[in-house]
Parts: C-alpha cells; sequence; structure tokens
C-alpha cells in the first residue's frame, strides 16, 4: 500500500518510471477482472486500455492518500458498463446484448494470454446476469467488501449478498466437475 | 454442487499473461497521453509562492542542503540495504518525529576555470545556519556568519509559522524585518512546499543512490548512502544556466533509524568560474520538546519593517490586476519591468509613493487624497493592501522567469490604449503562447502569429 502511494505521488510529479510501474503492477490484474467481467479477451485489451489512458490522463484526480488499486477497478467497471450499454444501443435490433460478452478467438498478435483455467472461467462467468457476474467477479477477483460493491452498484448491501447468492450457486452449477481438474 | 472455497481456488489458478511486443506499444501509447497531459497541466499549474517568499539564495541553498536528507531517504524508500535497514521505516520514523533541531555549517568559495591562476580559490565564506522545527508551531532558523575576530554573530532570524499565516525575516544589524502575511491556502500549501521538511521527506523519489555501508560517527553505529544526482536540489537553487554536480552523503542512527549527519557539496560551473558550496548537517537533535514561546519572534521597538500581503492565487488574473493598478494610477506601465523596480520588497511602496506623486490620472488624484495628512505608519499600513496586487504580479512575473516561460515585457512602448499590442507574453506549450494586450485582454496564440505582433511594436 505504502508503495502504491509512493507511486501515486511519483506519478503526480510526472514521473513517467512511476507510470511504467504502475502499468506493470496491474496490466494482467485488470486483464483477468476484465476478462472474467466481459468473458472476452479482446474486448477487455480495450476496455484495461482504456482504463491506464484514463489514469494517464487523469492522474490529478487520484489524491496521494487515495486507493491506486481501486480507483483501478472503479475505472474498469464503469468502462465495461459504459461498453455494454452503448452495445446495446446500438445493437440492440440484432443481438440480446451479449455480443460483446461472448469468448472469441483472438488475433495471434494479442495482448492477452490467458490459462485454461481463465478460459474456463470466462465461458461460465457470461452465463451469468451482468449484475450477479459483477459481484462475484468483484468480491473475488478484487476483494472488495459487500459494502463497496453495493457503493459501485448504487444497490443495498442485501441486495449484492443475494446476488452474490443466486450467482455462486449458478457459477457451481456451470463449473460443476471443472473446479476437480 | 462444490464450495465457495474450490471456486476461489479456481479464479486464483486463472491467469492472465501479456505478449511483449503489444505490450510495449501499449506503454507507448500511454506514454505520450500521459506526457502530453503532464505538458498541458504544468502550462496552467500555479506557481507555489513558497519559492518566492524565501529570497535569500544562500537560504535557499542551505534549507536545500537540508532537505536533501529526506531526499536521499525518499530516493532509497523503494529497498532495503543490504545491511537490513528498511528505509521505508526511517521515512515512518521521520514522520513521526514531532520537533528537531540540526545545525548546518557551510563553506562557500570560487576558482576561475582559466586565467592566470585557475583552480585557486577566492571568496572564501563561512556560513552557519540552526532549524527549530515544530509540526506544531512551523519554523525558526538564524543565520549566522563569521566575523572577523572569528566568532560567529547572527545576521538573520526567519521564523515560518503557518499557524499564524506569516512568515517574518529578521536582520539585527540592520535593525529592520519584513513581515509577510499569507493566505489561508498557503498555509495548505506550506506543507506541499520545498522548505516543508515532513513533505520533502518524500520527495524525489526517482534518483539513484548507492549504499555506502556501516560506519560510526561520535560512536553511534550508522549507514550511509550517497547520491550524485543534482536534480533534488535544481529545483531550489535554480542559478540561471548554470551546471550543477552534487555529492551527498547521509549517515543515519541503525538503533533509531534517524539521520546522524548530512555531508553535501554541490560545483556550480558557469561559463569562466566555478562555484563550490559545501553543507554539514550535524548535531541533529530528534522529538525534543518546544514550546510556542520558541517560535514567538521578538522584534525590537527600534527595528523598521514593512508588512506585505500577497494575493490568495498567483495566477494571469493576478497579474493583469497587478498592470490593471499601474495602468490606473500612472496612465501607462511600468517602462522596466510589471514591479517597475526589481529591489527590496522595501523600496517598492517608496515607488509606488513617488510615481503617484507626479501622477495626474484620476485614481492618483485619488490615491494622493486619500494619502494626505496621514502619518507614516498609516500610510505604511494602507500601503499594505494598495500594493497587494502589484505584488502578485510581481510574483507572477518572478515564476514565468523561474520555470523559465520565455517572458517579455513591453511596458516602454505600449500604453493602456494599445490594445492590439503585447505588453506581456509567455510561453505555455511548445505551439503556444499566452499574451496580455495593451489593453488587458489575454489570448494564446502561435509563436509566428506572436513574432508578428512583437515585430509590429514601436521600437
Amino acid at each position: 500500500m505504502l508503495q502504491d502511494k509512493l507511486l501515486i505521488w511519483r506519478l503526480r510529479r510526472g514521473n513517467v518510471d512511476a507510470l511504467r510501474q504502475i502499468y506493470d503492477k496491474y496490466k494482467a490484474y485488470l486483464l483477468k477482472l476484465a476478462i472474467t467481467l466481459t468473458g472476452d479477451a479482446c474486448h477487455s485489451e480495450d476496455v484495461v486500455q482504456d482504463v491506464f489512458l484514463k489514469l494517464a490522463e487523469s492522474y490529478d484526480r487520484i489524491g496521494v492518500h487515495g486507493n491506486l488499486r481501486n480507483f483501478l477497478i472503479t475505472c474498469l467497471v464503469n468502462r465495461i458498463r459504459t461498453l455494454r450499454r452503448d452495445g446495446r444501443r446500438h445493437q440492440a435490433a440484432q443481438c440480446d446484448g451479449s455480443a460483446i460478452e461472448r469468448p472469441q478467438a483472438c488475433r495471434p498478435d494479442q495482448w492477452a494470454v490467458v490459462n485454461e483455467q481463465m478460459q474456463r472461467i470466462g465461458e461460465a462467468m457470461v452465463k451469468l446476469p451482468v449484475e450477479q457476474r459483477e459481484v462475484v467477479t468483484l468480491r473475488f477477483e478484487a476483494g472488495l467488501g459487500f459494502r463497496q460493491i453495493a457503493s459501485m452498484q448504487n444497490a443495498s448491501v442485501n441486495t449484492v449478498q443475494g446476488r452474490y447468492r443466486y450467482g455462486m450457486d449458478k457459477l457451481r452449477s456451470l463449473l460443476n466437475g471443472e473446479v476437480d481438474k | 454442487m462444490k464450495s465457495a472455497d474450490e471456486i476461489k481456488r479456481l479464479f486464483h489458478s486463472a491467469a492472465v499473461q501479456t505478449n511483449a511486443a503489444p505490450d510495449g506499444a501499449v506503454f507507448q501509447t500511454l506514454k505520450t497521453a500521459y506526457t502530453r497531459t503532464v505538458e498541458h497541466k504544468a502550462a496552467q499549474r500555479e506557481p507555489s509562492i513558497w519559492r518566492f517568499v524565501v529570497r535569500n539564495p544562500s537560504v535557499k541553498l542551505a534549507v536545500a542542503a537540508v532537505i536533501v536528507i529526506a531526499c536521499v531517504i525518499g530516493l532509497s524508500l523503494w529497498r532495503t540495504t543490504g545491511s537490513g535497514i528498511a528505509l521505508a521505516d526511517v521515512l515512518a520514523r521521520m514522520e513521526q518525529v514531532k520537533a528537531y533541531r540540526v545545525t548546518t555549517s557551510a563553506q562557500f568559495w570560487s576558482t576561475k576555470v582559466t586565467g592566470e591562476e585557475p583552480n585557486k580559490p577566492y571568496n572564501f565564506t563561512e556560513a552557519h545556519y540552526t532549524w527549530l522545527t515544530s509540526k506544531e508551531y512551523g519554523r525558526k532558523s538564524t543565520h549566522g556568519e563569521l566575523d572577523p575576530n572569528g566568532g560567529w554573530s547572527k545576521t538573520a532570524e526567519s521564523y515560518c509559522l503557518p499557524p499564524k499565516r506569516t512568515y517574518i525575516s529578521i536582520w539585527p544589524k540592520q535593525k529592520r524585518y519584513r513581515r509577510t502575511q499569507f493566505h489561508d491556502r498557503w498555509a495548505e500549501q506550506f506543507e506541499d512546499s520545498p522548505y516543508s521538511p515532513g513533505r520533502l521527506v518524500k520527495r524525489i523519489l526517482e534518483y539513484k543512490y548507492e549504499s555506502l555501508g556501516r560506519s560510526t560517527i561520535d560512536g553511534i553505529e550508522v549507514e550511509g548512502f550517497r547520491t550524485t544526482d543534482p536534480n533534488h536540489v535544481v529545483h531550489i537553487i535554480n542559478r540561471g544556466e548554470s551546471e550543477i554536480q552534487a555529492d551527498i552523503k547521509i549517515w543515519v542512527d541503525v538503533k533509531t533509524q534517524l539521520p546522524v549527519r548530512c555531508d553535501s557539496t554541490y560545483v556550480l560551473s558557469y561559463q569562466n568560474k566555478k562555484k563550490y558550496e559545501h553543507f554539514v548537517e550535524h548535531d541533529f537533535q530528534w522529538d525534543i520538546p518546544v514550546a510556542a514561546a520558541d517560535f514567538e519572534p521578538v522584534i525590537p521597538d527600534d527595528y523598521t519593517g514593512i508588512v506585505i500581503k500577497y494575493p490568495a492565487h498567483i495566477t494571469e488574473e493576478t497579474a493583469i490586476e497587478g498592470l490593471k493598478v499601474w495602468g490606473e494610477l500612472l496612465g501607462k506601465y511600468p517602462e522596466k519591468s510589471p514591479l517597475q523596480i526589481e529591489a527590496d520588497d522595501a523600496d517598492v511602496g517608496d515607488a509606488v509613493l513617488r510615481l503617484a506623486e507626479k501622477s495626474e490620472t484620476p485614481a492618483a488624484l485619488r490615491f494622493k487624497e486619500e494619502m494626505k495628512g496621514l502619518t507614516d505608519e498609516q500610510i505604511k499600513n494602507k500601503l499594505v493592501d494598495f500594493l497587494m496586487p502589484i505584488r502578485g504580479l510581481d510574483k507572477f512575473y518572478m515564476a514565468l522567469q523561474w520555470y523559465k516561460k520565455d517572458r517579455a515585457y513591453y511596458g516602454k512602448t505600449v500604453t493602456p490604449k494599445d490594445a492590439d499590442k503585447v505588453l506581456m507574453r509567455w510561453k505555455v506549450s511548445e505551439n503556444e503562447y499566452r499574451v496580455i494586450f495593451g489593453d488587458l485582454h489575454a489570448e494564446t496564440v502561435a509563436p509566428e502569429k506572436l513574432a508578428e505582433l512583437e515585430a509590429a511594436l514601436p521600437k
């Protein structure tokens, strides 16, 4: 945590090396989070690039005492929601809204390389409703508390806990047999 | 149906890696965006007023030397040393200190690069500073010089008192003092100023350092660190175009994890000479008890002084306000520079009174009417507020020089009636200049346009 605070401090002073360190530290983590949320590696690459761009252009919005990790996670979740909303708007006539979420075969020069487990999780997660997927991901991957997630989803803690419970139940069914492998 | 723990394990075993080639390209895009944003924000940034409150260059450098300690610790924060000192703990320990005292011994000399006696030292002087710093009250410093009898005589004393929104300098030999009253937001800025040790602990984290290993100073086991990167003080020294070499060594008490001594040498190279400045910080007293009385300046009755106020913000608007005051008072702008006299602060009031006396503008007549019949003390008090926009303008203009913004001022030939002529200009980015015109409206122009505007100025 101290290291993150110093990274923010250096970033705010215009230090490119700090940007490099933040990028190296969080890129794989954010990609994993994005793939879990979208189920789509190619799409996640764009999202994570957007998040880092947001950081590069709005670095002074994070206070020295701010939480860098949470800032990045919030940017990521918001970006995915925005794209999902835009995707729905643009594709409402043709699809059911899952077009941007479907796991796809990526180009050969892809940025993110996922292992088999990641592939399985991505495939299972896209079958959960969006809100449940967010709660499970933010709880499991980001380690956020229900209160924090409730704040991000603008919902009550009870609602979030319910979404988590339903999401986990469904995930258990979907992954049944997979977790033993 | 599997348990949450099993699913969690699956989540944790899921992994994402990145391919090197696109990885580099993505970062390059980020770097470009970041650099552009940093430059843009730098162009818009308001200067820290604290850079200009402390005017004496040697005091500035002495402060810089004191803060080197913080810097070197800052640099090392990322790593622990081979012998096991966790420098993050040193930083944390320093931040816990409520008050401390330190003494700085300084030596200055110069050498000629060429000529009959190259490398022979001349202009050798010594100085002595003591610093008492408290988180609660502020900072008190005394500055002494070697007198002809071999002793130390106090030449200046200063008090930086954020809780009282005041900065006071006292010169006993001249029997003078200067009291600067500052705005609330300056007090907040003090924590972010180059003169705040607490803030500076975290300064300049990016510079290289090396470990000097363990040693003993005055019977205390210490661990040493060294940096030769001068960038940590360049922003404070700001000696024009000179090149700066630095060699800083700091020793930290292995037991208390607090600094014990710091040696720093700076060599400033000019075209035909070199200036050497050597500082030793010693006699650190950490966590000492202090009282409010320690930070109460005592100013004898026979001392003369001035009170200075600056605007809360030092911005383009401040500069325009200052120029407006001048323009209305004199019917024209000051010829030499926006402050007219780049001299001691005390002279500014005299200059304004002298110039207003000769002017017949409505503002000057009003000003003279207001001053009529007042005592010297009352005039002095009246001037404190009247001069505030002018002092703000002065600081703004100084900041442009400090940040090397390619400033220029044409008050000699441009009047308040010249709406299309450049009165003042400075660079805001590679392709843009900000221009204040004679009628005090401001525009951003391209360098080519500026060249046209300046070519059209009367010679």
